[in-house]
């Protein structure tokens, strides 16, 4: 390059190259995407065999409508309600003076670490019909608690370990807001719920929408949860259909389940069309925090009380089973070892570490270019975070045995499902990211001679490096509480800290899974530190 | 079945009932023992054990509803060649999570011998073997499921190898139909009831009349998406046709009946009061009672109909397997005294060999009534589940 090049020059020069690095990018993020959409392959596999009268029938059967009816709500109402409670907790802990902030944040952020199934166990032994708490209460005469399963208390559970997906997203994008146009839009004579909604809202729609869709294509695919609190919704159905050897029937109706996930991918990418940013954070000056006097208190005890149900109460229970024992047997059963937990945090390491390598290309592309086909690559990473894991994991089964038989039942195949159901929680942190790093430092730094690939190097990568590190310790997290691939999956003798706590709950030693359980929390408590960590102040 | 000494007088007359005696009968036997299964051996054996008692030791369980073995008999592993080299075993969830304390037990006979097991729901580990078998073949030399249809459907589609007679010939035909795989343990359909709602004869004698019984109406408790109350439906749909099936069900819900999440939670919630009575196979109401020896649980059984099915847990050699012999000398040691005992003491299930009587005051396996029902067809889940969906049950 000559040092008599002009700025303008630069800029046209690399707006060309662009469009040729475009196509590349945009092709290696087609083939990610691609990848990772193979296994949904072996649904329409298995579906073909099945005569076309009989797949219709069972679509349109009146249980298979109202399972599907279910979910719908059960979505519905989980991410309505995660909405409400994340992004209020989450104005709490950034524009306000909360007493405690710091460790309101964290503690707020932490149910997202407790497995739902855990979870709603231990909300159903506490508020269940003879539960811990309806034996504290018989004494004084009240022999029945409101019902606690069914589509309310389902709901209940699912938003209150789910919830903090909203939570980071919103907060990282209010910790991402420029402060001055709040100041502006007070200048300009807006009261402070007048500034909120003119200005803070609609920059944090986008984050609002990046957790909202986590936590509705979480709530699609869950089966545990629904099946403690006695709910039938379409996961379970797909469950039920799988475990009477009717795996055709199962890839059907997961094929339906894709339908529905397109729906909410499709939704969410109009309302997040523009995101300015997702649960990375970016700069922006700190803006001057809203007093709440005396209220300060009532939001501190409203925060306790989240935290009282959603991550006391799981953890006491665990506790209780610790020293008392669980239901069912008290000995006996297979010893835990240590061994357990250090391959869950080895392959959800391994699964975090790929899932951001992937990510970064097409969040990359998803952010820098407009074409279909980039945004279309960065939508379809989602579809493996909403297919049931028995389904993705029984694809796997098959296309490991057919054509990689050496990896079948070996790590680097399970790792590979690991990504394929998380990917999309790296790709939406790489993406919005990317988003926020300044084109113009970009342009200055390849001005100076450095070559494309340096340039993101030196300048794009360590600014979107908390953003990237934030999408892999979420991955790590989700990685550590997934059951199903695992179970499917992993190489014979290689026990997790959740396959041990399924071997055991099954043989009905539920005291035994206490331990892991909670080095389980602990270690992915680690991880969440990790994402707080990366906000900037 | 032949009649064994040490059966009791009366036994007929607590075929339908008999928790109750057991928990006041090994109060004592309960004493000093902490954890029904913890124990390495038997304060149960009073007598039979003969040659090779010690080693028996090691598999009986202990506790509240061991106590009184009679004579046993049967082969020993010792008559046995020893078990030696690795095998792959696909073993089902549910209580084939205790069987894994039996194959520790066995490695610990046979230093040469390394099961390699991997745990999973049966039906998962069916699915999966029929999803290995149309890519290259099966990984796993065994299958071992808790229940028969699992077995069934990896048999029906023709990915086993039929056993020979000498290993399941000591096993009833009716747990062996076509000897493509063959029962080790067995479990009774049972109905769990609490003993301060109920008493025994507010069960009806046949499942049938549950519907219309006044003491049972809204007091009833199921787990529809389990797999055992899975198989019972088959069952009856193979007996009273899907119609009738049909027909029950919804008249089961129209009188109110709560759903469940697996049988265990069904037995709990009798324990608790929380329903009065419930469909379970029969070990879980021993399982509770073994956790909680006071809890006001007692069994029924009908007769003669679906609700009185004995299913089992069973083993077959998978058609791939390299390791033929080990395989089927594995199985055979499923089917010896001292695995018989295991099965018996320590997971409460129905024996399958004549020799080793079913613990407690537990009816004897010829003593039920059992349907007439083949239990290779008790893999047509699939039509089950329909049925199941189409009443409103699922």
């Amino acid at each position: 390059m000559s040092a008599g090049e002009g700025l303008s020059a630069v800029r046209r020069r690399l707006r060309r190259e662009a469009e040729g690095d475009g196509l590349g990018l945009t092709l290696l993020s087609g083939a990610i995407a691609a990848a990772v959409l193979s296994p949904v392959a072996w649904l329409f596999l298995r579906v073909v065999d099945i005569p076309a009268t009989e797949a219709l029938s069972l679509l349109t059967a009146p249980s298979t409508t109202r399972v599907l009816t279910n979910s719908v709500l059960l979505v519905t109402a989980v991410t309505a309600a995660s909405v409400l409670l994340g992004v209020p907790l989450a104005v709490l802990t950034v524009r306000t003076d909360l007493p405690a902030r710091r460790f309101f944040t964290v503690v707020l952020a932490l149910p997202l670490v407790v497995p739902s199934y855990i979870g709603a166990f231990a909300f159903v032994s506490a508020f269940g019909p003879r539960g811990a708490l309806a034996d504290v209460l018989a004494p004084l005469g009240i022999e029945r608690l409101p019902e606690i399963y069914g589509l309310p208390g389902a709901t209940l559970v699912l938003t209150l370990y789910i919830y903090p997906y909203v939570f980071l997203t919103t907060r990282a994008a209010l910790l991402s807001l420029d402060a001055s146009l709040v100041e502006a839009a007070r200048t300009l004579g807006e009261g402070r719920l007048g500034a909120f909604r003119q200005v803070t809202f609609p920059r944090i729609v986008p984050g609002i929408a990046a957790g909202g869709l986590l936590v509705a294509l979480y709530t699609l695919s869950d089966f545990g949860t629904p099946a403690i609190m006695q709910v039938d919704v379409f996961t379970s159905y797909i469950y039920v259909a799988y475990n009477g050897f009717a795996a055709d029937q199962a890839a059907l109706l997961s094929l339906q389940l894709l339908g529905v996930t397109t729906v909410i991918l499709a939704l969410e990418s109009r309302i997040g069309q523009d995101d300015a940013s997702a649960y990375a954070s970016g700069g922006g000056g700190a803006a001057t925090r809203i007093r709440l006097g005396a209220w300060r208190w009532v939001a501190a005890l409203a925060c306790l009380a989240v935290t009282a149900v959603a991550l006391v109460l799981p953890v006491a229970v665990l506790l209780l089973w610790l020293f008392r024992g669980g239901p069912g047997y008290a000995g006996g059963g297979f010893p835990f070892e240590l061994a357990f937990a250090v391959n869950s945090v080895g392959v959800s390491a391994a699964a975090a570490l790929v899932s951001v390598v992937l990510a970064v290309p097409v969040g990359y592309v998803a952010a820098r270019r407009s074409s279909l086909p980039a945004r279309l690559a960065e939508r379809a990473t989602y579809v493996g975070y909403a297919v049931p894991g028995v389904v993705l994991g029984l694809a796997l089964v098959f296309f490991g045995v057919k054509f990689a038989p050496a990896l079948y039942q070996t790590l680097p195949l399970l790792v590979f499902a690991y990504v394929v159901r998380f990917l999309p929680q790296a790709v939406g942190t790489a993406s919005s990211s990317v988003l926020q790093v300044d084109r113009q430092l970009l342009e200055a730094a390849r001005a100076l001679g450095e070559s494309p690939g340096r340039a993101f190097r030196r300048v794009t990568l360590p600014l979107i490096w908390p953003g990237v590190l934030a999408g892999a310790a979420l991955v790590f997290l989700t990685t550590m509480k997934e059951l199903p691939a695992t179970l499917l999956l992993r190489p014979t003798g290689f026990e997790t800290l959740v396959s041990y706590i399924w071997q055991v709950q099954e043989a009905g030693y539920y005291g035994l899974a206490a331990v892991p359980a909670l080095t389980l929390i602990a270690v992915s408590a680690l991880s969440m530190a990790v994402i707080l960590a990366q906000e900037r102040r | 079945m032949t009649e064994r000494p040490g059966a009791r007088d009366g036994s007929r007359r607590t075929r339908r009932r008999f928790l109750a005696a057991t928990g006041t009968a090994s109060a004592a036997a309960l004493a000093g023992c902490s954890g029904f299964l913890g124990g390495d051996g038997g304060d149960g054996g009073d007598g039979g054990d003969g040659p090779g008692g010690d080693s028996l030791d090691d598999f009986r369980g202990s506790g509240a509803n061991v106590g009184g073995r009679g004579e046993i008999s049967g082969t020993r592993m010792d008559d046995l060649p020893d078990l030696s080299g690795q095998l792959n075993i696909y073993l089902g969830g549910g209580e084939g999570g205790l069987y894994t304390d039996l194959l520790s037990l066995l490695s610990d006979r046979y230093p040469e011998f390394n099961p390699n097991h991997r745990l999973e729901p049966s039906a998962q580990l069916a699915s999966k073997i029929s999803e290995e078998e149309s890519g290259d073949g099966s990984f796993a030399d065994v299958f071992w499921a808790v229940d028969a249809g699992s077995l069934a459907s990896v048999a029906s589609q023709g990915y086993t190898r039929a056993l020979p007679d000498d290993v399941v010939s000591p096993v009833p035909e009716q747990f062996r139909p076509d000897d493509a795989w063959v029962g080790v343990a067995g479990r009774a359909r049972a109905v769990p009831y609490n003993t301060n709602q109920l008493s025994e004869s507010d069960i009806p004698d046949t499942v049938r009349q549950f519907p219309d019984t006044s003491a049972l109406q809204g007091a009833m408790g199921w787990a529809p998406s389990y797999s055992s109350f899975q198989a019972f439906v088959t069952a009856m749909r193979l007996l009273r046709g899907d119609q009738a099936t049909r027909q029950w069900l919804t008249s089961m819900q129209d009188a109110g009946v709560s759903s469940y999440n697996n049988e265990f939670l069904v037995s709990n919630a009798v324990a608790d009061g929380e329903i009065a009575a419930g469909f379970a196979n029969h070990y879980y109401a021993l399982r509770v009672k073994a956790a909680r020896p006071d809890a006001p649980i007692d069994l029924a059984f009908t007769s003669g109909d679906a609700g009185a099915l004995v299913n089992v847990s069973g083993a077959e050699v998978l058609r791939g397997t390299e390791k033929v012999d080990l395989a089927e000398n594995f199985i055979a040691h499923l089917l010896t005294v001292e695995a018989q005992e295991f099965f018996a003491t320590r997971t409460f299930a129905y024996p399958m060999i004549s020799g080793v009587p079913p613990v407690g005051g537990l009816p004897r396996i010829d003593e039920l009534s059992p349907p007439d029902v083949d239990l290779s067809r008790l893999s047509d889940v699939e039509g089950t589940i329909d049925v199941l969906r189409d009443a409103g049950a699922l």
